[in-house]
């Protein structure tokens, strides 16, 4: 399935919107990239590696010309891209459980958005605009986020005592490495292949 | 700029694809049947050209309607969506697609209006460009790592983890000299493939 490689999975949504609430879903966005409220609240539930979000007005959709055709669309469209891991189910679910208030802000001015809560109308809603994404990449399948994090943690940390344990005789090393081990043990696990799941 | 974030691009680009004619295959599904086939793994396009950390395309059909009251609306041609997030700047990204991984994109590129092919590298990135849509709101979690960095890091979190397990409970001494050695393989170990690296088989050569 290309939606998923490795501990990845590609969500595209898809969903129109009358032209003149896209300038109030533009000042939303506009606020949370100054003020960050949204990106805390992604970065909390640390299982997206990215995401975004993609205004194309109705005259947007390149026109490259002829013989293309123009398109002539009612509606502006909201492209919503995310590369998160585990299942479908279980980011729309822990979407749903803890980032409501920011999803209703986002999605609340697309057509026929029945709202975050209850997640199963929200759920079908997302399957409706939902295209399965056709190929897909990354360079660290076996990765989480998680796993990414904790991965330049241990780095970082490995270096500085690389570099902090040179010279010192084996009892001090000794010590500086009890210290090393207790500041990565947390951060250790094994990457792999991800468990199967829906 | 809704485009980066830290040191990460964020690229959309909906490029229109080719209608069809009277040909026995249709454009969108040359594409499908070619992505098909395309290794998505670091042997893929996208391995090729290492500043990508994850990247997809979509052949998009249409828009989806969602029932009354809203009205129906349709695209007058497919699009082939390419999201990718990448290190760096966009002109040397693009670049870099067309000069690595050439044959990967004529291949998927062929398909679309306008492509003017991947000999002529300036056109191929004006074109491109063309087809690109500003993002609105765009959100990397780690920010401020290539994609070498990120694997060298992942490597290194395995490799420390097993040093760890391999050298439990001895003596500070043998330990020290243990490290020394360990640290020196680490160091001059070659930079991990994007792609497909699990850490263990480079953890079990290193230990």
């Amino acid at each position: 399935m290309s939606n998923i490689h490795g501990k990845a999975y590609a969500l595209n949504t898809i969903s129109p919107m009358q032209p003149w609430k896209t300038y109030i879903l533009r000042l939303f966005f506009w606020f949370w990239g100054i003020y960050k409220p949204l990106g805390d609240g992604l970065k909390q539930l640390s299982f997206i590696h990215f995401a975004r979000w993609v205004i194309v007005p109705r005259h947007g959709f390149p026109w490259l010309g002829e013989p293309q055709p123009k398109n002539d669309l009612r509606y502006d469209y909201l492209l919503f891209f995310s590369n998160f891991n585990g299942t479908w189910n279980q980011y729309i679910d822990a979407f749903s459980a803890v980032l409501y208030d920011g999803l209703n802000l986002i999605w609340r001015w697309s057509e026929k958005f029945p709202g975050s809560r209850p997640v199963t109308p929200f759920k079908n809603f997302i399957v409706r605009g939902q295209p399965e994404t056709t190929y897909y990449y990354t360079a660290y399948p076996h990765a989480t986020t998680n796993d990414v994090k904790a991965a330049h943690r241990v780095q970082a940390a490995l270096q500085e005592f690389a570099k902090g344990s040179q010279g010192l005789p084996p009892d001090k090393f000794a010590d500086a490495y009890l210290q090393f081990l207790m500041k990565v043990q947390g951060d250790l696990g094994e990457t792999g292949e991800a468990p199967v799941g829906t | 700029m809704p485009n980066k974030s830290g040191t990460i691009y964020g690229l959309t680009i909906l490029s229109p694809i080719k209608h069809e004619g009277h040909i026995d295959t249709s454009h969108s599904l040359a594409i499908r049947k070619y992505l098909h086939k395309l290794p998505a793994d670091g042997r893929g396009p996208f391995g090729k050209v290492s500043s990508t950390h994850m990247a997809r395309l979509v052949v998009l059909d249409d828009v989806e309607y969602f029932g009354m009251p809203s009205c129906e609306d349709h695209l007058k041609s497919r699009y082939l969506i390419f999201e990718s997030n990448f290190d760096g700047e966009l002109e040397t990204y693009l670049n870099d697609l067309a000069t690595k991984a050439s044959e990967e994109v004529h291949g998927i590129w062929q398909h679309c209006i306008g492509y003017p092919g991947v000999q002529n590298v300036p056109a191929f990135i004006a074109y491109m460009k063309r087809c690109q849509v500003e993002t609105t709101f765009y959100f990397a979690d780690v920010n401020d790592k290539t994609v070498e960095q990120t694997l060298v890091a992942l490597q290194r979190q395995s490799a420390v983890a097993s040093f760890i397990e391999k050298n439990q409970g001895k003596p500070p001494a043998e330990l020290h000299r243990a490290f020394g050695e360990f640290w020196a393989r680490l160091q001059k170990a070659p930079p991990p493939k994007p792609g497909s690296t699990p850490g263990k088989e480079f953890t079990d050569k290193l230990l």
